[in-house]
């Protein structure tokens, strides 16, 4: 039969149990606001005496509320929003060099070498309007210099930022196997891993959110990192991913072996800024450079040959107004105001023969009727039209790269309410449960109080 | 569901930013009165708005062109017509000159009258224009006429660009106008042809210089009524390329203007949304049950 003893013993272990849960609440409330921390629950349980109920209860530790299945979902969700908004940064920068809106992009600059043409058959000796269509078609090759060149540096940067963000990848992977190793030294010593654990899933999300991430547990129940395919972190071992180069300048993402040497991955990056990067850079940036050396090559070509047809006032013929190479291949990068009539405006071909110099306009007419023939895409599209088309394409890329970044961001958003929910520190519980620890707690000390007087009334009976 | 302060926290910043973007963008459409301000914003319209802002500035250079030379087509037109007249005179000398109460001395004199049309015949055929000499065909920096009403210019035709489906000449040709290249009179040689009739007082010759001098009127006549033609043929492109830019323009703000009301009521809208929200943001967040304890 319990004792007073055994009553003064059962509300010094309700003592130390309901402490254990206020500070267990006091940590949750402390850490409300903590990015990855997955809110503790104080197990409280009775606590037997052998076979006997002992009445009492002992805190037999604390559960961290996760669950692997959302965890997964999240690293998932914020490897694809994060693409999506780094290939979305890029597509902005690229979209404005082709905002001619303001009349100084490209598009003008090949309008007004058309006009000039239009202006040259009207005055064909002045020589004022002979600098003007020279001066129209420096604009027009600085103009697609320019442009090809930003779009160059551009992919220099992504490039650059692809290096930083492998470099934080391998660091990270460090990390998390060192995080794997304490984890496993604390599990073997019998000490609570909560606040480690926390750490690793936050890293492993910030990993998520560089590179396409998949956890799993293996059978020993260590947590296996996998990125772009690849296991990066296995236990307390993590591998070092690195960059390379393919021949058409695309990048190229290897995983070192562990015998030496490297595997390429390249075609299992699908996500993470890494993923975005690389899509933007060896894809959406291949594109516009495409149509855009496309475009300048074609227009340049066809001025080039009607131009070289006809007759400058100083008689001479067969000469371009544009430097082009052979082919497509960096036309924009390259193209210059031909050597053949720089600084040399009576060399413009204004006339069809040399009968006909100075005042010969018949070129000069057919230079401006280019403006409305198919000289581009294969002779399909005026120069105008595709050059809208360009135009198009960058807004449709961009409008589609939008629509990405708000549907993968409200999809991250809902799996962040999925994890919040599950594993996140609500103030109103956390408010009530220290209602309910601290009632409990005052409670034993009543009990203490309750066993004190009786003890004390025993003594006095007894004494008497 | 459980809800967390992470989560109404999120929630608040997720709509508020949203809300934001949304009047921000309202905002510029309002400002701006354009609709597509990047190609993203409506790829089909940025595209379009590309090609017809292209397609205006060629109607503005075929517009240009046609003022740059208009000018000298009106030049050509009125020397043709002083040209005209010079010919009217001269053939009114001739009809004096074939009177035969007239002394010889008298006949004398008013052959140096015709020696002075000439010159100034001869003056008004090489008329200079902003491009060079007008009746010069391409030769434009070369005097097409000599002292004697020799012709040293061509027939080339001055083309431009102003919209057709072929090119459109704009000057008057010299040598159709003042020689006989083209089966025509040489309008110097019928003067010289008075001027020696008036001069050797040969009456017979002077009466058979008026009807060369009429067909050699007809001839520069002709001419003049061609530079009419061609002018009106300028102001009928400009005209069409007017409208053809009025159009334009009118295509340009379809597809890319904002229609000012509904850019305006949209921006208010989103304004009142905007304050509704951080006022029913901030009752969220201090309704929090925990603050009640």
């Amino acid at each position: 039969m319990a004792g007073l003893t055994q009553l003064l013993n059962v509300a010094r272990d309700a003592l130390a149990a309901q402490s254990y849960g206020l500070n267990v609440t006091g940590q949750n409330i402390s850490n409300a606001s903590t990015p990855g921390y997955a809110r503790r629950v104080a197990l409280l349980q009775t606590q037997n005496l052998g076979t006997q109920s002992g009445g009492g209860v002992v805190a037999a530790g604390l559960q961290r509320v996760t669950n692997d299945f959302i965890e997964r979902r999240e690293f998932q969700a914020t490897g694809t929003s994060s693409a999506a908004t780094a290939r979305d940064q890029t597509l902005a920068s690229i979209e404005a060099l082709f905002n001619d809106g303001g009349g100084t992009g490209l598009g003008s600059a090949m309008s007004d070498v058309f006009s000039s043409f239009s202006a040259l058959a009207a005055n064909p000796n002045d020589t004022t309007t002979r600098e003007k269509v020279l001066a129209a078609v420096g604009t027009f090759s600085d103009r697609a210099n320019d442009t090809a060149n930003t779009i160059a540096q551009t992919k220099m940067d992504l490039t650059k930022q692809a290096q930083d963000t492998i470099d934080q990848v391998n660091q990270r992977a460090q990390e998390i196997a060192k995080l794997d190793m304490q984890i496993a030294q604390a599990a073997m010593q019998g000490d609570d891993a909560s606040d480690l654990k926390d750490q690793r899933t936050q890293k492993i999300l910030n990993m998520s959110g560089l590179i396409n991430t998949h956890t799993f547990t293996d059978s020993s129940g260590s947590t296996v990192v996998q990125v772009a395919g690849t296991t990066i972190v296995d236990g307390q071992h993590a591998r070092t991913l690195s960059l390379d180069m393919n021949a058409d300048g695309s990048l190229k993402l290897l995983a070192d072996q562990s015998g030496g040497g490297a595997t390429e991955i390249t075609q299992y990056l699908t996500g993470g800024k890494l993923g975005g990067i690389k899509e933007v850079r060896d894809k959406d940036l291949f594109d516009v450079s495409a149509q855009l050396n496309q475009f300048v090559f074609d227009v340049g070509t066809a001025i080039n040959t009607q131009h070289a047809a006809g007759v400058g006032a100083d008689g001479g013929t067969g000469r371009n107004l544009f430097d082009l190479g052979a082919t497509s291949t960096n036309a924009a990068r390259d193209v210059r105001v031909s050597v053949d009539v720089f600084a040399h405006p009576d060399r413009i071909a204004a006339a069809s023969n040399v009968f006909s110099v100075p005042g010969g306009s018949d070129n000069a007419v057919l230079l401006s009727k280019l403006f409305e023939s198919p000289i581009a895409v294969g002779n399909t599209r005026t120069a105008a039209q595709a050059y809208g088309d360009i135009v198009g394409s960058i807004g449709s890329t961009r409008a589609s790269s939008q629509r990405d970044v708000d549907t993968q961001g409200a999809i991250l958003q809902q799996v962040q309410n999925m994890h919040q929910s599950e594993s996140g520190v609500s103030l109103d519980e956390e408010m009530v449960n220290l209602t309910k620890f601290q009632n409990a707690y005052q409670a034993a000390s009543k009990m203490i109080g309750v066993a004190d007087q009786l003890m004390q009334t025993l003594l006095n009976t007894v004494g008497r | 569901m459980r809800i967390t302060e992470q989560m109404r926290y999120d929630s608040v910043s997720n709509n508020l930013s949203q809300l934001s973007a949304r009047q921000a963008k309202a905002a510029q459409e309002s400002q701006t009165g354009l609709r597509v301000n990047l190609p993203s914003d409506d790829p089909i319209a940025a595209a379009e708005l590309a090609r017809v802002r292209a397609s205006q500035g060629q109607i503005g250079a075929r517009r240009g062109t046609i003022t740059a030379v208009r000018g000298d087509a009106e030049l050509a037109e009125s020397s043709l017509q002083q040209a005209s007249d010079l010919l009217a005179t001269a053939k009114d000398l001739a009809m004096q000159g074939g009177n035969g109460a007239l002394a010889a001395s008298e006949r004398a004199g008013l052959a140096r009258q015709v020696k002075d049309l000439k010159d100034q015949l001869v003056a008004v055929a090489n008329t200079q224009g902003t491009t060079g000499y007008l009746f010069g065909g391409s030769a434009t920096q070369t005097r097409p006429f000599d002292n004697s009403g020799a012709f040293s210019g061509n027939d080339d035709d001055h083309v431009v660009d102003i919209g057709n489906s072929t090119p459109t000449a704009v000057n008057a040709s010299g040598s159709r106008a003042f020689t006989a290249a083209a089966g025509g009179r040489d309008v110097f040689a019928d003067l010289d042809a008075l001027y020696t009739a008036l001069n050797t007082n040969d009456t017979v010759g002077i009466t058979a210089t008026l009807s060369n001098l009429d067909v050699s009127r007809a001839q520069l006549t002709n001419a003049q009524a061609g530079m009419g033609i061609t002018i009106n043929k300028l102001d009928a492109s400009d005209s069409v390329l007017a409208a053809v830019d009025q159009q334009t323009s009118t295509r340009k703000e379809e597809i890319g203007s904002a229609d000012p009301a509904k850019a305006y009521a949209t921006l208010v809208q989103l304004n009142n949304s905007l304050q509704q929200s951080a006022t029913v943001s901030k009752n969220i967040l201090d309704l929090a049950a925990f603050k009640q304890f």
